[in-house]
C-alpha cells in the first residue's frame, strides 16, 4: 500500500490538513466508512488498486472486502446493484471511473435512480452518491474527458455537486452521503492535485445548494464551477488590471442552483460571464441565464455572455487547449460585458 | 362610423405627425377628399377620406405625433363605403385603413396607448428611468447606436438633454456676496429652447451616426480654379442660356466617375465585393426648412446640361416643399453638397450610406494666383471637400480623381470632348 502524503497543522484550534482535492475524497470516503457502517464503496479497481485516480487508495486494506467492493467492468451493473442496495439500507458510493463511462448506466439512473423515491410515495429512497471524475484538461483519451452535467440537472430526482477545492470536495461530499436523495458528485480531474490546501479532519458538511463568492468585485459578475473556476479567477484578476473588478461565484452545486447568489451578485454588478468547460448549446449556463432572467432582468445593464467548450466532442489531447474556455477568454467576455 | 386611421404609408414608418387638419366636425366630406396632412420621417402626405359623410370628431390634436394604427378621426358615412382607391401621386402612398363600428362600442382607440417605439435601453436603464418617472422616449441616447445610457437619463433628469452641456461656471469675482450664504442670491436659470428631436431631424440624425460610425471617412481637399467656366456662363447667359454651375460640375462629375468608377461604387460587405454602379445617379443635399434633404438626379450620364440643370431645380423646389416621393429619394450612388452660395471654404462632408463619396462645392471667391511663370494674376477659386469611403478607396485615387474633375471644371473645352 502506498502512503499517502499527510501533514497535519493546526489552525483556530480545528485540527486541519494539507490536502489535495482527490486526497480530500479520499478522506471524506475514509471518515464516513468509519463513521456509518451502512456505507459501501463499488466501482471497477478501486479495492487493490485504490480507483483510477486513487482516490479510494488503502481503503479496501482498512476497510475490507465488503466495504470496499470491486466490480466487474459494468456501469449499468455498478449503479443497478446500488439502488438495491440503496432501498435495502445501505448507502452505496458507486465510482464511474469517468463521468463520460456514465452512458451505459444512463438508463439505471434516469428510470431507477432518480424514480424510487416518486415511484414508492417516499416509502423508499435512494441514498446514494456517484462519484466520478470528468471534465478535459489531463491529456485523456475520448469520452474520457466529457463535462456532461446537462444530462443530469436535467433529471429531477437527483442532485448535481462539483467542487473546485479540497475543503469544499470533502464537506460537499460527506453531505452528499448523508443526504438521503441521489447525488452525482462530479470531481474536476483537472484539480485533483492541483493545489493543496488546510482541510479540517473529521466529519463536517459543506450544504449542497449553495455557491460561494470567491473574490469580490463590483463590475461583472463570473459565474464558473468546477475546474472552471480558477480559470474565471484568473480572468478576473487580470481584469482586474484594466481596472474592472470581478464578483466570482463557484456555484458547487448545479442542481439546485442557488438563485440568491446569483441575484444578489448581479444585481449589484448588472453584468455577466457564465463560464463553463460543457458545450455550449443547452449547457446549464443557458439556466443560469434564464434564471437570471427571472430574478435581475431589471438590473441588466449588458446582454450576458458565455464562455463554453464548442459543440464538438470534446477534442483529442492536442487539441484539448483550444476546446476549453482559456482565462483570455473569459477575461475577452469580462471586458466585452463592462464596455456594452 | 367609420374610424381613419394612420397607416403605414410606406418604408415601414412607425408614426407619423398630425399637421393639420383640412376639415373640422360636422364638415361633409365625399370620398377621396383630403381629410388630414401628416408628416412622416421622410414626406408630408395627406389621408384621404374613404368614404362621403360627416366629420363626426377629430380626435389627435396636430402637433402630436402617433403611431401607424391609431385612430385620428371619425366619420359618419352615408351608404356604402369606398375602399381606397388607387391615386396617382404622394397621396396615393397615403392608404387609409377603414373599420366599421358599432355606434355602443366606444371610442377606445382614440386614447389607445402608443405603440412600441425603438428606444434602445439596457433593463437596467429602463428600470431607473421608470423609478425617476422619467418617460425613457424623451430622452436622447448617446451610446453606441443611439442607445439611452443610465448616464443620458440621470442627465435627462437634471434638465440637459444633449451631452457635453455644462452649467457656467460661477464667476469667482463676488467674495464679498459669497462670504455670506444668506447673501447670497442664486442667479435664476434661464429654461432653454426645447426643439422637439423627431420627424426629419431625428432620422438626419440616425442616417449620420450610422454612416459615421460605420464608414471609415476621409476628406480631400482641392482648390479650382472657376475663372473659365464662369466666362463660358456668362457667354451662355448673354445669349439667353442659364445654366448653374452645379450642372457643369454633375457632368464633369459623371465624366471623373467613369474614369475612376471605385467613387461611384457600394461596398457590400455581406458577400464582400465592390458594386462599380454603371448608371449615375447623383444626389443633391438640399437645406431645406424641414432640414437636410437629398433628392436624386436619376442617370445623370445621359441627360444634357440642360435637362440636368431643370431638373436639378424641380427636385429643389420639390424639397423645399417637402412634396418629394420616397422613389424620388432613393437609389443615389454619389452625393454632393453645393454649400458655395451659402458661403465657408472647408468641410468634412459625410458619406450618404451606403454610398463611397460625397463632394461639397464651397465659395468661389477672387483671388491672387501665382502662374506657373511666376506672375500674380486674380482667378476666381473654389475649394471643393470629398470624402471617401477609406476601404473601398484609397487616398493616391482620390486625388486622381479630383484632379481630373478639376482638370474638366477649369477647362471646359476639354469637359466638351467628353461630352461630344
Amino acid at each position: 500500500m502506498k502512503v499517502v502524503e499527510r501533514e497535519t497543522v493546526e489552525t483556530n484550534k480545528q485540527t486541519t490538513r494539507s490536502l489535495t482535492l482527490v486526497q480530500a475524497v479520499t478522506d471524506a470516503l475514509g471518515t464516513m466508512l468509519a463513521e456509518d457502517d451502512r456505507v459501501i464503496l463499488l466501482g471497477e479497481d478501486i479495492g487493490k488498486n485504490g480507483g483510477v485516480f486513487r482516490a479510494t487508495e488503502g481503503l479496501q486494506a482498512q476497510y475490507g472486502e465488503d466495504r470496499v467492493v470491486d466490480t466487474p467492468l459494468s456501469e449499468a451493473g455498478i449503479i443497478g446493484s446500488s439502488v438495491g442496495l440503496a432501498v435495502n439500507g445501505m448507502i452505496p458510493i458507486p465510482e464511474i471511473q469517468f463521468l463520460g463511462f456514465i452512458y451505459p448506466a444512463f438508463e439505471q439512473i434516469a428510470t431507477h435512480v432518480t424514480r424510487v423515491r416518486m415511484r414508492t410515495m417516499s416509502n423508499y429512497t435512494v441514498p446514494m452518491v456517484i462519484r466520478a471524475p470528468y471534465g478535459a484538461g489531463v491529456r485523456a483519451p475520448e469520452i474520457h474527458s466529457d463535462s456532461a452535467e446537462a444530462f443530469f440537472t436535467h433529471m429531477p430526482g437527483i442532485k448535481v455537486v462539483c467542487p473546485s477545492t479540497p475543503t469544499d470536495a470533502k464537506g460537499l461530499l460527506i453531505a452528499a452521503i448523508k443526504d438521503p436523495d441521489p447525488v452525482l458528485f462530479m470531481e474536476p480531474m483537472r484539480l485533483y492535485r492541483a493545489f493543496r490546501e488546510d482541510v479540517p479532519e473529521g466529519v463536517y458538511e459543506v450544504e449542497i445548494g449553495k455557491g460561494k463568492k470567491v473574490a469580490e468585485g463590483d463590475d461583472v459578475t463570473v459565474i464558473a464551477w468546477g475546474a472552471m473556476v480558477p480559470v474565471a479567477r484568473d480572468a478576473a484578476e487580470k481584469a482586474k488590471a484594466k481596472g474592472i473588478t470581478c464578483d466570482v461565484i463557484d456555484m458547487r452545486t448545479l442542481f439546485p442552483l442557488d438563485k440568491d447568489i446569483i441575484a444578489e451578485s448581479v444585481q449589484k454588478t448588472g453584468r455577466v460571464v457564465v463560464v463553463h468547460e460543457a458545450h455550449e448549446t443547452s449547457g446549464v449556463g443557458n439556466d443560469i441565464i434564464s434564471l437570471i432572467n427571472k430574478t435581475s432582468f431589471l438590473y441588466m445593464k449588458a446582454p450576458v455572455e458565455k464562455v463554453t467548450g464548442f459543440d464538438v466532442p470534446v477534442p483529442f489531447f492536442a487539441l484539448e487547449d483550444h476546446f476549453l474556455p482559456t482565462p483570455k477568454r473569459v477575461e475577452e467576455a469580462i471586458e466585452k460585458v463592462y464596455r456594452f | 362610423m367609420l374610424e381613419v386611421k394612420l397607416h403605414d404609408i410606406g418604408e415601414g414608418m412607425t408614426e407619423a405627425e398630425v399637421l393639420h387638419y383640412f376639415v373640422k366636425p360636422g364638415d361633409s366630406v365625399v370620398a377621396d377628399q383630403a381629410l388630414v396632412e401628416v408628416q412622416t420621417d421622410k414626406m408630408v402626405a395627406e389621408l384621404p377620406s374613404p368614404a362621403t359623410g360627416t366629420v363626426k370628431e377629430l380626435l389627435i390634436k396636430t402637433g402630436t405625433t402617433v403611431q401607424v394604427g391609431t385612430t385620428i378621426l371619425l366619420i359618419e358615412a352615408e351608404g356604402a363605403v369606398n375602399v381606397p382607391a388607387q391615386t396617382e401621386g404622394p397621396v396615393a402612398e397615403a392608404a387609409v385603413t377603414v373599420e366599421e363600428k358599432t355606434e355602443e362600442a366606444p371610442i377606445a382607440t382614440a386614447t389607445k396607448p402608443k405603440g412600441p417605439l425603438r428606444i434602445l435601453a439596457a433593463p437596467y436603464t429602463r428600470k431607473i428611468a421608470r423609478e425617476n418617472d422619467v418617460d425613457i422616449e424623451q430622452v436622447t441616447g448617446t451610446g453606441p447606436a443611439g442607445r439611452v445610457t443610465v448616464e443620458d437619463v440621470y442627465r435627462f433628469m437634471e434638465g440637459g438633454q444633449t451631452p457635453a452641456v455644462e452649467s457656467t461656471p460661477i464667476p469667482a469675482a463676488q467674495p464679498a456676496a459669497a462670504a455670506t450664504a444668506e447673501a447670497t442670491v442664486e442667479t435664476p436659470k434661464v429654461p432653454a429652447d426645447v426643439i422637439p428631436f423627431k420627424g426629419i431631424r431625428k432620422q438626419i440624425a440616425k442616417k449620420m451616426s450610422h454612416s459615421l460610425t460605420t464608414i471609415p471617412h476621409v476628406t480631400h481637399f482641392e482648390e479650382i480654379d472657376m475663372t473659365n467656366l464662369m466666362a463660358l456662363r456668362k457667354e451662355l447667359k448673354e445669349e439667353g442660356i442659364s445654366i448653374s454651375a452645379v450642372a457643369f460640375f454633375i457632368k464633369a462629375l459623371v465624366v471623373a466617375l467613369k474614369d475612376f468608377p471605385v467613387f461611384n461604387a457600394k461596398l457590400d460587405e455581406e458577400n464582400e465585393v465592390i458594386l462599380l454602379e454603371k448608371e449615375y445617379h447623383v444626389g443633391l443635399a438640399v437645406d431645406s426648412t424641414l432640414g437636410l434633404i437629398v433628392p436624386v438626379l436619376k442617370n445623370a450620364h445621359q441627360k444634357t446640361l440642360l435637362q440636368i440643370h431643370s431638373e436639378m431645380k424641380e427636385l429643389n423646389e420639390k424639397a423645399r416643399q417637402g412634396t418629394l416621393s420616397g422613389n424620388e429619394m432613393r437609389g443615389g450612388t454619389i452625393t454632393i453638397s453645393n454649400v458655395g452660395p451659402l458661403g465657408s471654404i472647408a468641410a468634412t462632408p459625410i458619406i450618404n450610406h451606403p454610398e463611397t463619396a460625397i463632394i461639397a462645392f464651397h465659395k468661389t471667391k477672387k483671388c491672387a494666383v501665382v502662374t506657373d511663370d511666376d506672375e500674380i494674376i486674380i482667378r476666381s477659386m473654389m475649394n471643393i471637400s470629398m470624402s471617401f469611403d477609406h476601404r473601398v478607396a484609397d487616398g493616391a485615387t482620390a486625388v486622381a480623381f479630383t484632379n481630373r474633375f478639376a482638370e474638366l471644371i477649369e477647362n471646359p473645352k476639354k469637359l466638351w470632348l467628353e461630352l461630344m
